[in-house]
């Protein structure tokens, strides 16, 4: 597709399947915009107010609403003759689905002069009763129709012949008894009511189309919001894969060229050496100097060399870690003595405070060493001339950063410092505070990145604190009992926690 | 459009696009004020407190033909507020045209071009093809300072296909006109997929006449317009 994800733009609609059509494409009917329960309980009351019977139908005939009103004994006593039934069922039909129109029995009903009837009908009944039918319309629509009644018209005197001469044997006593339960009114009164009724309707129908295509519409731009995100989902879950085949590649591209370097740097190294201890012919003092020079430049590299391949031994998870115990004064001794030659240059004093008696820890010996190595390396490297490095080992104690009892490692130095904001930042691979140019201090920014892999292989945490131009503390935070060893350490950039089970 | 033989009625869409406050409700609300009631349903309107419009608003404008035909034009509003772009889209689903109302200012323009393309990106998503739904420019708020002059406009008009109709939509000017040339527009589309002419012998000046005849065309362009046949550039 021409607008994939690079330009942000979500994919085209087909990409993501069929939309149902949306509520504004429809033709709504009165049921979608009218509550039926509340409606009818409307009705009901205005029914029992003007004592009318009331029932509202849609477009296709269906009854929203039916309230009836007094006409029940009447009705039902003509209905139980046989004629009487057949005309009943006549009528009915044609006040509920005739046409909305002055013909078939229907005229126009008697009102005030002037009054605007909006299509109302009249229905006479046989009985001498009256409908009246009111099309429903809506922005030029008919969705369905009221109609009120049956009621008496003022002006009816006898039962009309239509009726008795259809229903022989009829008791008119009994049936004008029926008859006066029925509301008795002037056509025009019903008229006003009807219309009066009319309005209270269309206020409802608009206040119920408001709601209905809002609710409605609001849902359908949730639905669309969700398929834009679930689009954006699966593309940013694509390009991670890419990034993390990218990720690989770079691992496994920097561990075949840091061992590629090594060996030619190795006999290099060997060489220098060779010529320096002047196996092959003594030198002059001014070629000693150089080869030395050599030989010291060799190391800085193979010592960065050898930081690449472990960064890449872990991204590869090829680590693992193997416990012993360990003696902690030994251990921390031996790698001050490996930045000792760096900080006797620079004036630096380094003091070690350990706890009284001997501390074993359990622990991988190298692992840890390249631990401490690194930080004092960093202290030596980052404290100006004339500061001090101090290394301190706590007491066995609860450590509330992880859980459980152990001992604080401390590293801290009068040296630069760190600013506040790369502090969380310091600890990622190939991360340098200064990334200019030009910067003071040397270094590929993997130190850190190996000391964090490391202490959390041991279960452990790594904490700093620093403030600019005071100089910085690192604690390695460890467990007494490290947790057995896994088959790998996990690589320092964070990965996305495992998706749970599926449930059903 | 929706065009149903059995129920002999045409449905019409336009769909009014744009920027926040650029005065698309307010030509809704100005063409409702112009018709009389018996040819418009009710303006559905859904704002918040602060005027903004929430979903859209609804005008729908009918009237019947000779042939026997319902004709009802649909008349929408989408929210400009940034964050309801999804609202947008579900309103421009199935336009037949857009009125796009930008605002004249200068310091305006940043906002319509980014709605512009917002329409566009829009009418993609919608499968709408971007040529084939016409669109009518509306430069409305021609009355503030720092409005864009004639011949800026112009040059937008000259830079595009679509009519170009300078509005102040808060005091009625433009607003019937916009209308006329967005529906001119929308019938010669429909004409050419349905055969308007042909099918349903509704032929654009009496779609047009017809569509206006219940509104007070008194004072704008569109008396002239229905009188000698024609319309905006």
């Amino acid at each position: 597709m021409s607008d994939g994800g690079d330009n942000g733009r979500p994919e085209p609609r087909d990409s993501r399947g069929e939309r149902p059509e949306s509520v504004l494409q429809r033709r709504l009917t009165l049921a979608d915009m009218l509550d039926v329960g509340t409606f009818n309980e409307l009705v009901k009351g205005f029914a029992d107010l003007y004592k009318l019977g009331i029932q509202v139908f849609d477009e296709k005939g269906n009854r929203l609403a039916y309230i009836k009103v007094g006409n029940g004994d009447f009705c039902g006593y003509v209905f139980s003759f046989p004629e009487g039934q057949r005309c009943c069922t006549q009528t009915v039909a044609r006040v509920k689905g005739g046409p909305l129109a002055t013909t078939q029995n229907a005229r126009a009903p008697q009102s005030a002069a002037g009054t605007k009837l909006h299509g109302m009908i009249t229905v006479p009944c046989f009985t001498g009763l009256r409908y009246l039918v009111l099309p429903i319309l809506w922005e030029g629509d008919v969705l369905g129709r009221v109609v009120f009644g049956p009621f008496t018209p003022e002006e009816m005197g006898e039962l009309p012949t239509s009726l008795t001469d259809l229903t022989p044997g009829i008791d008119l006593a009994m049936a004008q008894s029926y008859l006066s339960k029925i509301r008795r009114a002037p056509e025009s009164t019903i008229v006003k009511v009807l219309l009066h009724f009319a309005q209270l309707l269309e206020t409802l129908v608009a206040a119920g189309q408001k709601t209905y295509l809002t609710s409605q519409v609001h849902i359908e731009a949730t639905l669309e919001s969700n398929r834009d995100l679930e689009a954006q989902n699966r593309r940013l879950e694509q390009m991670n894969v890419q990034l993390k085949d990218m990720d690989r590649l770079k691992s496994s591209f920097l561990a075949t060229v840091s061992h590629e370097l090594r060996t030619p740097l190795t006999s290099i190294i060997g060489y220098s050496e060779m010529l320096a201890e002047g196996l092959v012919g003594s030198l002059n003092q001014e070629q000693t100097e150089y080869v030395r020079t050599i030989m010291d430049k060799g190391d800085t590299l193979l010592k960065l060399i050898s930081s690449i391949l472990d960064v890449t031994q872990i991204e590869a998870g090829k680590v693992r870690l193997t416990f012993e115990p360990v003696t902690v004064g030994d251990l921390i001794a031996s790698a001050i003595t490996s930045v000792r030659p760096q900080a006797q240059k620079k004036g630096l004093t380094i003091d070690m405070k350990l706890p009284g008696r001997k501390v074993e820890a359990r622990a991988d010996r190298e692992k840890l060493r390249q631990v401490m190595v690194n930080l004092l390396s960093n202290a030596v490297k980052f404290t100006p001339k004339g500061g001090w490095v101090q290394v301190l080992v706590t007491e066995v104690k609860f450590q509330p950063e992880i859980d459980a009892d152990g001992w604080r490692f401390v590293v801290q130095d009068s040296g630069v410092g760190i600013p506040a904001d790369q502090l969380e930042k310091i600890f990622q691979s190939f991360y340098q505070v200064d990334n200019s140019s030009t910067r003071e201090f040397g270094g590929a920014g993997l130190g850190l990145a190996i000391v964090k892999s490391y202490v959390e292989g041991h279960g452990g945490v790594v904490r700093v604190q620093s403030e600019l131009g005071q100089g910085s503390r690192f604690e390695v935070i460890l467990p007494v009992s490290p947790p057995p060893p896994r088959a790998v350490i996990s690589p320092p950039l964070s990965e996305a926690p495992p998706s749970p089970p599926e449930r059903f | 459009m929706q065009l149903n033989h059995a129920q002999r009625e045409l449905t019409v869409k336009v769909v009014y696009y744009g920027p926040g406050l650029s005065g698309k409700t307010t030509n809704l609300q100005m063409i409702h004020a112009r018709t009389a009631a018996e040819g418009r349903g009710k303006l559905l309107t859904v704002e918040t407190h602060d005027d903004r419009t929430l979903f859209f608003d609804l005008l729908p404008v009918f009237f019947h033909t000779k042939g026997g035909y319902t004709v009802k034009v649909k008349l929408f509003t989408v929210p400009g507020q940034v964050i309801h772009n999804a609202t947008r889209r579900v309103v421009l689903q199935n336009a037949d045209a857009v009125a796009f109302i930008a605002d004249s200012r200068r310091s305006a323009g940043q906002e319509n071009n980014s709605y512009w393309n917002n329409l566009q990106d829009n009418m993609r998503e919608n499968g709408l093809n971007a040529a084939q739904v016409p669109i009518v420019i509306q430069f409305n708020k021609r009355d503030l300072p720092d409005t864009k002059t004639d011949a800026e406009l112009e040059e937008t008009r000259a830079r595009g296909k679509e009519p170009v109709i300078g509005a102040v939509a808060i005091r009625g000017e433009g607003v019937l006109e916009t209308l006329f040339a967005v529906l001119q527009l929308a019938y010669r589309k429909m004409d050419e997929q349905a055969g308007l002419t042909r099918n349903l012998g509704l032929s654009e000046a009496e779609f047009l006449k017809l569509v206006f005849a219940r509104m007070d065309v008194d004072g704008t362009q569109v008396r002239d317009w229905l009188a000698a046949g024609g319309g905006p550039r």
